[in-house]
């Protein structure tokens, strides 16, 4: 396929930025014709997916949309009604398919979440505070003076810094942010392990399909996507969701956990995830972390699970394996290639080292945002079946270690073998280390898209 | 034997519908609105009768044109189609449906051409051959054991993970004498009854909801 329009597609979509710090602004649109001409004065500040070539910017700006704010902005009803049915849902509307009950249940949100008033959301990311804060004002001065919206909420989110550097680390102490997928025709620096696996055993990008509407997918068909084409082109699905992290009940879990565990705290900590602390998989190095494996691009994210049918090296229900279980269902991994995501987001709230005293309530967690042509196909199937649910992992009804919604009464097995240091093990009455405080689905348009909608050239016909 | 996998037998039965225009609601709609109230779990009347692993009541209407370049059939008429997975002999098996829910076959087959009825156990051990298919390749969903086999592995297995969860980092001899009272407490433990192993989930899953 020919190389995409790279200028006609939010690089929020094309490229993590890794720029440590952000805001994102949640709007409401007070009236369409205002909202419109703001949507025109923000179409300039919208940054793209062309390349940096070395000069990276100081700051980014993009926009994407609730179906209700989509509806405010009058777009024709047979455009409205084309969308994909669990994006006209919504999030909220979603609960009982997501298993987002208990603690995680939607009237436990907070309360910009709680009614149907969030129109669009506004992601801002500085390459410093002070960036951050003179875009934001910039952006919240066009806000002003057109008038077309009013600010709702606003969120912070910031990479951990540690002794003043930007790191990949999440309040738990895992270093995150490994394999997104490729996809054909995006152009970024790619390592094996992060398309789909071929029957020779190398990584391929997925169809472009994946992960933008209007192109074709690993089934060889377009995204269901909103008419007219132009409108969806180019164009994708954002899931946004805030992630509390219980760090308290994590850390004396761990704690209690590895007194009866036999092969030490550490281990146990990577037995959660499939990765060491550091980030080396566990399914390369077993018995430890390798640095010079965590930061080798090369291997990072280059394992399959074929050789680990039983887990006792990576774990069944470890969470990396479960939501990207590569070759563990067989078939070469076929199973898996539309039922990949890609991953954006950041921390949010204070970071506390080991030692350090920390309680639930302390506000922190991460903001997890999830780029799919599909929320049904692809978001929504691996939070159901692989986060909710073990039978594709042979795990019967046990749910993610660390993401499940375990009300006290979860458990996770850790298989082993005969050595001392690697014995099977079971963690039972999870209690959740991770709470559900709100999200929703928006819709990420092109620049075509965008200018469509300033201008009102949206015509299904 | 073709409709056999080991010990399990893979039965597909598919009966005509009654097609007959003053019928309101049709045939198959009753059919239809039958099944859709049929309980499941250990209330599912598979459940009660024995030797069922898993079975399948589905109305099919017809084959479904999806445009060029398929070529445009149809089925000669609707089909009430039952397949199941079972233990052992065929003809024990028809026998122990027709004794342990006789109303719900007829409740259901009534609408189907020819059926001679439960009651006459004969006739319909006869009928249900007669609207057999041979399946030769099926998806037999099970290993190569019997219901009650199943269910006591199930209520094993999750018996055993309990007590290795309770008891982990326990000192060998206590460990010991509670295993030797648990091995004890778990012979005589009555069989589970079908349907009745798998929690229930607090998840909306599949068909409508997707």
């Amino acid at each position: 396929m020919s190389k995409l329009n790279e200028t006609d597609i939010q690089g929020f979509v094309l490229r993590g930025y890794n720029l440590p710090v952000a805001r994102y602004l949640f709007l409401h649109f007070e009236d369409a014709v205002r909202a419109c001409k703001l949507i025109g004065r923000l179409l300039g500040e919208i940054t793209t997916g062309q390349r940096w070539d070395g000069a990276k910017p100081q700051s980014t700006v993009n926009i994407a949309f609730t179906h209700r704010g989509l509806q405010r902005l009058e777009l024709p009803d047979a455009t409205l009604l084309s969308f994909p049915v669990e994006f006209q849902q919504g999030m909220r509307h979603r609960s009982e398919i997501l298993g987002d009950a208990g603690v995680n249940a939607p009237e436990r949100w907070d309360e910009v979440w709680r009614g149907d008033r969030v129109h669009a959301w506004l992601g801002i990311n500085g390459l410093n505070a002070e960036a951050l804060e003179a875009r934001c004002a910039a952006i919240l001065a066009i806000l002003q003076q057109a008038a077309g919206a009013s600010l709702l909420a606003s969120q912070e989110a910031s990479s951990v810094f540690i002794d003043g550097t930007a790191t990949t680390k999440e309040h738990f102490g895992y270093t995150d942010g490994f394999g997104n997928p490729d996809y054909l025709g995006v152009d970024r620096n790619s390592q094996p392990g992060q398309g789909k696996l071929m029957p020779d055993g190398t990584w391929a990008p997925l169809a472009t399909g994946e992960l933008l509407l209007g192109y074709a997918d690993e089934a060889g068909e377009l995204p269901v996507a909103p008419v007219p084409h132009l409108f969806a082109s180019n164009g994708t699905f954002m899931v946004y969701r805030k992630l509390h992290q219980n760090l308290a009940t994590f850390r004396s879990y761990l704690e209690q956990q590895s007194t009866l565990y036999g092969g030490g705290k550490e281990k146990l900590a990577a037995k959660f995830i499939g990765r060491w602390r550091d980030g080396t998989p566990i399914e390369l190095s077993p018995d430890g972390p390798d640095s010079a494996i965590a930061q080798d691009p090369k291997r990072s994210t280059n394992f399959t699970y074929g050789a680990d049918a039983e887990g006792t090296r990576c774990p069944m229900g470890a969470h990396i394996r479960r939501v990207h279980p590569r070759d563990a269902f067989g078939f070469n991994g076929r199973l898996i290639n539309r039922r990949r995501i890609t991953r954006r987001g950041l921390p949010y709230g204070r970071f506390a080292s080991e030692g350090e005293p920390v309680y639930d309530s302390d506000e922190r967690g991460v903001i997890f945002m999830a780029l799919n042509a599909s929320i049904s196909r692809q978001f929504e199937f691996v939070q159901q079946q692989w986060i909710q649910y073990g039978n594709d992992a042979r795990l019967g009804n046990d749910k993610d270690m660390l993401l499940g919604n375990h009300g006290g009464h979860g458990r996770f097995m850790v298989q082993g073998d005969t050595s001392r240091t690697n014995p099977p093990f079971i963690c039972s009455d999870l209690p959740d280390f991770v709470e559900l405080r709100g999200g929703e689905y928006f819709f990420l348009p092109s620049i075509t898209a965008l200018g469509m909608i300033a201008l009102g050239l949206v015509d299904p016909r | 034997m073709p409709n056999k996998n080991g010990s399990v037998y893979g039965l597909t039965i598919l009966s005509p519908i009654i097609d007959d225009e003053k019928a309101t609601p049709s045939h198959d709609l009753q059919i239809r609105n039958y099944l859709a109230h049929l309980s499941t779990r250990e209330q599912s009347p598979f459940a009660v009768a024995p030797g069922t692993h898993l079975a399948r009541l589905v109305v099919m209407d017809d084959v479904i044109y999806v445009g060029m370049p398929a070529c445009e059939e149809h089925l000669k008429s609707k089909y009430l189609v039952f397949e199941s997975n079972l233990d052992g002999d065929l003809d024990d098996y028809l026998n122990g449906l027709a004794e342990s829910m006789p109303e719900l076959l007829d409740a259901i087959w009534q609408h189907c051409v020819g059926y001679p009825g439960a009651a006459n156990r004969r006739a319909f051990v006869e009928y249900m051959k007669a609207c057999q298919l041979d399946t030769t390749f099926f998806f037999a969903a099970v290993n190569d054991k019997s219901v009650p086999q199943t269910l006591r592995a199930l209520q094993t297995q999750a018996a055993v993970a309990d007590f290795i969860a309770s008891h982990q980092g326990a000192d060998p001899d206590s460990l010991q004498q509670e295993f030797i009272q648990f091995a004890a407490y778990l012979r005589a433990q009555p069989l589970p009854r079908p349907g009745s192993m798998g929690p229930p989930r607090d998840i909306k899953t599949g068909g409508r909801n997707e």
